[in-house]
């Protein structure tokens, strides 16, 4: 019996973009792959596996599940009008607490390089996490004032 | 208009508490990690040419500013693609726990092409990110990893683009192949996409005043400042961590010409400041996407290479007094040395060189990348 096209894929993915896609990709993917094992010397395989895979772990059952916490805790508190500001603001200050972690810390600093990390990054992660905080509240208010006067209107 | 209150959703299938996991949030999002994505690799391609060219390849020593524009840009793309990437990633993420995992064969492959995919990207985000910290808490060579796992990502890149081009071209021209993969209200998606755009916008805002010196006063996560170091100029390695603080004030110290040459020279630094001099305006644009521009005052290498009776279209290795290290040696390629501004620098505006900055003699030249400047230059190798 014929399948049809796409059957037993997601309707979102083509079959024959797909089969075209594996054609020319996985050479790319095997290209790399064995850059990565010829290169041992330099990749250490094993270990860049582990970070490889490792990434895709954390980020599917730490990150997701944290993030989706947070959202729906939050979700629940705020009113409508005001959640997809503060969704916003939420994910702007996860991404730069995350981003900006390693520089707070200061793991790269180097004493006998001063030029190398110069900035108050606590400070720096502070001020612009604050910033994304008063753009949500202009945010907010702005469409609760909007909300308000079509309500009225 | 805002769209009303819902209920918490209760069903399994929907702990996100949100609407988004739908295939027209995941089209715009797709389409702008294909361009962040592009671009990175395109220019970290470039930049490896740069430090590992090929045979084939000669990488050119013009336009001069080049390479802090293409490393420049290589680091703002990365930093821009981070919100985009974890966007995805929630919008998509029902996918991956779906049940049954593989509904035909060509799915589990699909999905199996998602692992390189999705571990792929985020490692290079995530290394790339510790890198311009400086901060690398593991034991392979960074850029070498960086490298390769790019060429995992984009292969698997291809695969998924492939599978979804036509999904993605329907679905942001407001043609989505099924109804139900559209679920967002459009004003709540709109709201969403552009806070997570505004997030890529303001991460790199926050992150390359180390290039874009007017952008430092905000940048509050720059791994530099344009103006901070010694002689106002920042520093990559410090002549204490890269053990020739002793070796560089002997004053012994003599630059030494040989290998292809007619006559060997064994010059001191009162000798080369003796020979005709030159002035460039050069920048050091680092791979961590940082640059500082500065007038530098020093012996062209052609200059040199004439005077020890180099063959015309010669090629040249610059060893430092570094007792070790990967960037210990660096090569010129004929189109660099023949450059006029490719100096041994022994004054940095104005001033003899710091010995961070590679006293008594650097190199420095148009278009390299920062770790090809070497510094406490000692020897030419002329091939």
């Amino acid at each position: 019996m014929a399948e049809l096209p796409g059957a037993g894929l997601p309707e979102t993915t083509s079959r024959r973009g797909l089969l075209v896609g594996l054609a020319v990709g996985a050479p790319v993917i095997g290209y790399g792959l064995r850059g990565a094992i010829v290169d041992a010397e330099d990749t250490h395989p094993w270990e860049l596996a582990r970070w490889v895979i490792g990434s895709a772990l954390i980020h599917d059952v730490l990150v997701v599940p944290l993030a989706a916490c947070v959202a729906l805790v939050a979700r629940r508190l705020a009113p409508a009008w005001a959640w997809p500001p503060i969704r916003a603001g939420l994910a702007a200050s996860g991404v730069l607490g995350l981003v900006g972690w390693p520089f707070v810390r200061g793991y790269g600093e180097d004493p006998t390089n001063p030029s190398l990390l110069p900035r108050n990054y606590g400070a720096g992660l502070a001020a612009a996490i604050g910033v994304v905080w008063l753009t949500v509240a202009l945010w907010a208010a702005w469409r609760y004032i909007r909300a308000r006067s079509r309500h009225v209107g | 208009m805002i769209p009303p209150a819902r209920p918490l959703p209760r069903r399994l299938g929907d702990p996100y508490g949100s609407d988004l996991h739908e295939v027209r949030s995941a089209a715009w999002l797709g389409l702008g990690l294909g361009l962040t994505f592009g671009t990175c690799f395109l220019t970290g391609l470039w930049s490896h040419l740069a430090q590992d060219p090929p045979s084939w390849f000669t990488y050119p020593a013009r336009p001069a500013g080049l390479y802090r524009i293409t490393q420049g840009l290589h680091v703002a793309s990365g930093m821009a693609a981070i919100p985009l990437l974890l966007a995805k990633l929630w919008v998509v993420h029902p996918r991956f726990v779906e049940w049954p995992p593989a509904r035909s064969v060509l799915h589990a492959v699909e999905r199996l092409a998602l692992v390189p995919l999705v571990g792929g990207a985020l490692f290079q985000v995530l290394s790339g990110t510790l890198n311009v910290a400086e901060w690398y808490p593991w034991s392979f060579f960074f850029p070498r990893a960086h490298f390769w796992v790019a060429w995992i990502t984009i292969g698997a890149l291809v695969v998924h683009v492939g599978a979804k081009a036509a999904a993605t071209r329907d679905a942001v021209r407001q043609q989505p192949r099924t109804a139900a993969a559209v679920r967002a209200a459009p004003a709540d998606r709109r709201a969403f996409l552009s806070g997570i755009a505004a997030t890529s916008v303001g991460l790199v805002v926050a992150t390359a005043g180390g290039a874009v010196a007017a952008l430092s006063p905000v940048s509050v996560l720059a791994q530099r400042r344009p103006g901070v170091g010694p002689q106002g100029v920042p520093v990559n390695k410090s002549a204490a961590s890269a053990r020739v603080t002793e070796v560089a004030r002997d004053p012994a110290y003599r630059l030494v010409v040989e290998g292809s040459v007619d006559r060997r020279l064994e010059l001191s630094l009162d000798d080369l400041r003796a020979l005709p001099q030159r002035e460039a305006e050069l920048p050091i644009a680092c791979v961590e996407g940082w640059s500082r521009s500065a007038r530098w005052r020093g012996v062209p290498v052609r200059d040199l290479l004439a005077a020890a009776g180099a063959a015309a279209g010669a090629e040249a290795t610059v060893e430092s007094l570094q007792p070790s290290g990967r960037y210990r040696t660096a090569d010129l390629n004929a189109d660099h040395v023949a450059d006029r501004d490719t100096l041994l620098a022994v004054e940095l505006n104005g001033e003899a060189l710091h010995i961070d900055h590679g006293f008594p003699v650097r190199l420095i030249g148009p278009n390299r990348p920062g770790v090809l400047q070497t510094k406490w230059v000692s020897k030419l190798v002329v091939r």
